[in-house]
Order: C-alpha cells, then sequence, then structure tokens
C-alpha cells in the first residue's frame, strides 16, 4: 500500500488529514483507536508546517506519504520551509501542575509517545520528517 | 464542531459535538471566552459527543481551566470518550484536571 496527499500551507487543509487515514485504517483493517492516533500525529506534524515553516507567507506545497514497509506503517512528511528539527525539541513536562504547565508544546510530545520511532533530514532544501507505526 | 452552551442547576455546561482540532480549536475558545471572566463560575466541559482532540483542543481545555481556577471556579470536564480520554493520559492531563 501506498497512498499520497498533497496538502498548501493553510490551516484549512487540515480537514483532509482525517478522510486520508480513515482510508488507511479501512485498507489496513486498523483498530479505531490506532485511527484516532494517527490522525493526531499527522495533525501536530502537518499543523507544525503549516504554522511555523513558512513565515513569509505564499502558497506552498506539503507533501505527505504513507506506506507500509516490513510490518510498519511509515508516514513521510515532506516541505521545502524553514528547517526545523522536531526530533529536537525538548520533551514537555507532564509532571507540573495545572497551574505551572505552559499552554502548547504538546504536538511533538504526542507524536514521539505514539509512534514507535521518528526521524528528521534536511536533503537539499527540504524538511523530510518520516514517522513509523509498527502494525 | 458544535458548542451548546447550557446553564444547569449552578453550572454552565458546554456541550462540545464533533471534531477539536487546528481547525475548530479556535471557535470553541471563542465561545467559553465570555463565560471565563465570571468570578467563580462553575463549568463543564461536556464530551460526549467530542469525536476528536488534538493539542489545540488541549490547549483550549488548559488555557480555560487556568482561567476559571485563577477567578476562583471550578473547572470540569466529563463524557470522554476511551480515545479522548487517552489523549489526557498520555500528556498528563487526567492528573491536573477534574475528569467527573
Amino acid at each position: 500500500m501506498e497512498k499520497k496527499l498533497i496538502l498548501l500551507n493553510e490551516i484549512s487543509e487540515i480537514s483532509k488529514l482525517a478522510g486520508f487515514i480513515e482510508e488507511i485504517g479501512e485498507e489496513l483493517s486498523l483498530q479505531p483507536d490506532m485511527v484516532f492516533n494517527l490522525n493526531l500525529v499527522l495533525e501536530e506534524a502537518v499543523s507544525n508546517v503549516i504554522l511555523y515553516a513558512y513565515p513569509d507567507g505564499g502558497t506552498q506545497e506539503i507533501h505527505l506519504t504513507a506506506k507500509v514497509c516490513n510490518s510498519a506503517l511509515l508516514f513521510v512528511l515532506s516541505d521545502r520551509g524553514v528547517e526545523f528539527d522536531p526530533t529536537q525539541v525538548p520533551d514537555a513536562d507532564i509532571t507540573l501542575s495545572g497551574e505551572e504547565r505552559p499552554i502548547g508544546g504538546l504536538g511533538v510530545y504526542l507524536i514521539r509517545q505514539i509512534m514507535n520511532s521518528v526521524e528528521y533530514k534536511r536533503i537539499d532544501g527540504e524538511n523530510v520528517l518520516i514517522l513509523s507505526k509498527d502494525l | 464542531m458544535e458548542v451548546k452552551i447550557v446553564k444547569e442547576d449552578d453550572r454552565q455546561v458546554v456541550y462540545i459535538t464533533g471534531r477539536v482540532d487546528t481547525v475548530t480549536a479556535p471557535e470553541l475558545e471563542k465561545a467559553v471566552a465570555p463565560l471565563l471572566g465570571e468570578i467563580g463560575i462553575k463549568i463543564v466541559f461536556d464530551c460526549t459527543g467530542l469525536e476528536y482532540v488534538s493539542s489545540s483542543g488541549l490547549r483550549v481545555v488548559l488555557g480555560s481551566h487556568k482561567i476559571v481556577v485563577a477567578k476562583g471556579g471550578k473547572f470540569a470536564l466529563r463524557g470522554l470518550s476511551r480515545e479522548v480520554k487517552s489523549v489526557f493520559d498520555l500528556t498528563g492531563f487526567s492528573k491536573i484536571l477534574t475528569i467527573e
């Protein structure tokens, strides 16, 4: 299985991810909680690109590929925005109290918690994020 | 996503239906904002119809909790599905928020 989705760097594009992952879920007979978690991971990864990768604006494409490889589901997300390596973001401290917890900083944390591996490469001016989940 | 706010006894109940994601979270934030300024308000987010929540939704929940508590009020959540509850568990929110 291999599926591709091209998104633009606009917030409303996030809505397309649910349908994309639903189709994958049906094709691979994934459990609903797995589909939910993968939707969450893709939203966190893609929204980071949409919100921060293109500070100068202008319409840009974000490419997402999903494929099964060695009994793992692999997502490859690529964009030509500013260099950003999510694997270098420090983990959110989830032991803080409600009053101390900062608002935000949870997206990358959720990606790390849910996926089995998160790999980042900068290749020829492209951010390439490879997310893998064991099936 | 749909938001309906109903006064039930001494509490404002915010019924959230559908998906709270990066696209819709600002609508939720806007809908509850007028309530949060009230001193000592008791507010509960009813998530029975909440199908999906991402970190954008969690930000609104935590932000609302902080404002309400700072003004001497009470903030709670109820009706979380297993999937939604798991996001609250993963992020440690289950420990810092009141879940009925």
